[in-house]
């Protein structure tokens, strides 16, 4: 596995240097979350990149915003 | 190592915030530049109702005015809330259940339960704050989600100990074979970055985060900080990352107008 002392998993690597700007909290994340996921199920192809970012950076917000669409599109 | 036991703290998203709302009837504008609209006739303009001198709600969400009666009413419309946050902890906690396979159904209906106590407690102590910019149903389910989120994330991880290494070096990586990258000279500079160019605050949240995988509530719960911060923390660590590896050679320079 970790054989050389300085092989990482490729994964790691993408996450350790994932690039998140534009910079949201989490706060701001929620506080825009509603208004997001139903402007996503309007149009899935919806682009708004400072939450894009922080979903791709965030697990547990993107977490949310998978499902609030998921309650959306009548799937919950 | 540090190694971290189960503390409980409130989220930022449990406790009430101040408003900034324009008082005067017309149209003002909300924080993010969107229109609040706090005029029956604007309202009605756009199939909305206005329930309160700044509550706008869609066409059949008027029982929200109802929230705070003390009579039946209130009642009634207190059940209609609850049941749609119910709708939305139950559906979050099936989509999680992977994370609490123990749980019983029964086990995953008291976690909604409580997730919905914990989340009508949450939008009633936020009301003032709904501006209309979603409907009604879909901000109450946001809560709902975050809240049951929460508690799955909380429940997995009760009888977890949460380490915060302090090297990438002692940390079990055991991912698949073919997941890693051949003693790369980007993952050599990696390897420095995190152990010379981080603070030694940033390299605990971005380890526990990313290679130990701990849910960033979680930590957030047993650090007796916020989601807020670890996740400004982690925004720092990369960055920092990032500009050492570019420095260094290893990264492209990003496109020039991007944003840090
Ligand atoms: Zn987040």
């Amino acid at each position: 596995m970790n054989t050389n002392g300085h092989d990482l998993p490729q994964t790691l690597l993408d996450k350790l240097l994932l690039d998140t700007s534009p910079y949201l909290s989490c706060d701001e994340c929620f506080e825009r979350l509603d208004r997001y996921a139903e402007r996503v199920v309007a149009d899935p192809q919806h682009a708004d990149l400072p939450m894009q970012v922080h979903l791709n950076a965030c697990g547990a917000c993107a977490e949310e915003a998978e499902t609030l669409i998921d309650l959306l599109s009548g799937r919950g | 190592m540090q190694t971290l036991h189960r503390v409980r703290a409130d989220h930022p998203h449990s406790t009430p915030r101040l408003r900034l709302v324009d008082e005067k009837r017309g149209v003002a504008t909300g924080p993010c530049g969107n229109m609040l609209i706090v005029s029956d006739d604007l309202a009605q303009g756009i199939g909305s109702s206005v329930v309160s001198d700044s509550v706008v709600v869609a066409a059949g969400e008027e029982w929200v005015a109802d929230l705070n009666d003390p009579g039946p009413a209130g009642h009634e419309a207190q059940a209609k809330l609850h049941h749609l946050i119910l709708r939305a902890t139950r559906h979050q906690v099936w989509r999680l259940r992977d994370q609490v396979v123990a749980a019983s159904a029964g086990e995953l209906e008291d976690l909604a339960q409580q997730a919905a106590s914990d989340a009508m407690v949450a939008v009633l102590g936020k009301l003032e704050t709904f501006e209309g910019r979603s409907k009604f149903s879909t901000w109450v389910f946001k809560f709902g989600v975050f809240h049951a989120g929460v508690a799955v994330r909380r429940q997995a991880w009760r009888y977890r100990e949460v380490t915060l290494p302090d090297t990438l070096d002692p940390v079990d990586l055991g991912a698949a074979p073919e997941a890693h990258a051949q003693g790369s000279d980007l993952a050599r500079a990696v390897r420095r970055a995190i152990a010379e160019d981080l603070t030694p605050h940033q390299r605990k949240i971005a380890l526990a985060l990313l290679v130990e995988e701990v849910p960033i509530d979680v930590l957030a719960e047993r650090l007796d900080t916020n989601r807020n911060a670890l996740y400004k923390t982690l925004h720092d660590a990369r960055r920092r990352l990032r500009e050492s590896l570019m420095a260094s050679g290893h990264l492209d320079q990003p496109a020039q107008g991007s944003a840090s």
